[in-house]
């Protein structure tokens, strides 16, 4: 059977703080003995939730809640912010063609999150709102 | 952990080669358009940024890069990124970014993909 780690923490806003959650990313994965070139992807899936839950909760203080289950096949990050939420739905995909001569050249996170996953969940309401994303391993 | 970001640059033949270390954030994003801006006031077309030592970026940080190539667009100017980790290149394929920028292996070789710019053995 293969062992699980999990890692379960609380970030608050402060600048560059999910380097805090990538450093955890990568002590899991030196424990398990995962190469550094299967994390990579794993590391920019982290960050933009981190960014995504802590610049669009709407909190005054906000803060996000991170957990990662890792075994050598996959990885389970979980993350949750407490902010007003918004319609996943209503996001649309952002094009490149678009973004040029646009002043909101931002705005990929979700899209960037979706595409590097293999599979990606998203439930927001007005309490928040939480990202599930299983990434393999192997 | 991922180093605080910083960033060198040099002119070599009127091309603009930026190279990055650490974690390319908000801040990282902004500097590096920055540097671009500087250059670019002066005539500078052609630029090339290394992003090998920066192993961590993220989407807001490469959101600034999108200004760049918008610039080089009324030029007709070119941007190359060398030294790319393999899940930073997938992220800029996702943002599309390769549509309007070239990719190299290294500096050398995007010096070398540059009409005009340095050829091996030169």
């Amino acid at each position: 059977m293969t062992e699980a780690v999990t890692l379960k923490i609380t970030l608050p806003k402060i600048p560059d703080i999910e380097l805090v959650a990538l450093e955890g990313l990568d002590r899991l994965a030196r424990h398990l003995g995962i190469d550094e070139e299967k994390i990579g992807e794993a590391r920019i899936l982290v960050t933009e939730a981190v960014i995504n839950g802590l610049e669009h909760s709407g909190e005054e203080h906000p803060t996000v809640r991170v957990e990662f289950t890792m075994t050598t096949a996959d990885l389970s990050i979980f993350v949750q912010d407490h902010g007003k939420g918004f319609d996943p739905g209503s996001v649309e995909a952002p094009d490149i063609k678009d973004k040029l001569g646009s002043k909101n050249k931002r705005g990929w996170g979700l899209n960037i999150m979706k595409s590097l996953s293999d599979d990606f969940h998203i439930e927001s309401n007005r309490n928040g709102t939480k990202i599930t994303i299983k990434k393999l391993l192997r | 952990m991922e180093q605080p970001f910083s960033l060198t640059s040099e002119l070599r033949d009127n091309c603009l080669v930026i190279t990055t270390s650490g974690y390319v954030n908000n801040v990282g994003g902004e500097a590096i358009a920055a540097e671009f801006a500087r250059h670019f006031e002066n005539g500078t077309k052609q630029v090339v940024i290394n992003l090998g030592q920066s192993k961590v970026v993220n989407s807001v940080g490469m959101s600034f890069l999108i200004e760049i190539i918008e610039r080089l667009q009324e030029v007709e100017g070119k941007l190359v990124f060398t030294d790319l980790d393999p899940a930073v290149e997938k992220m800029l394929s996702i943002m599309g970014l390769f549509q309007y920028a070239g990719k190299e292996k290294t500096v050398e070789d995007a010096l070398a993909s540059l009409p005009g710019g340095e050829k091996p053995g030169r």
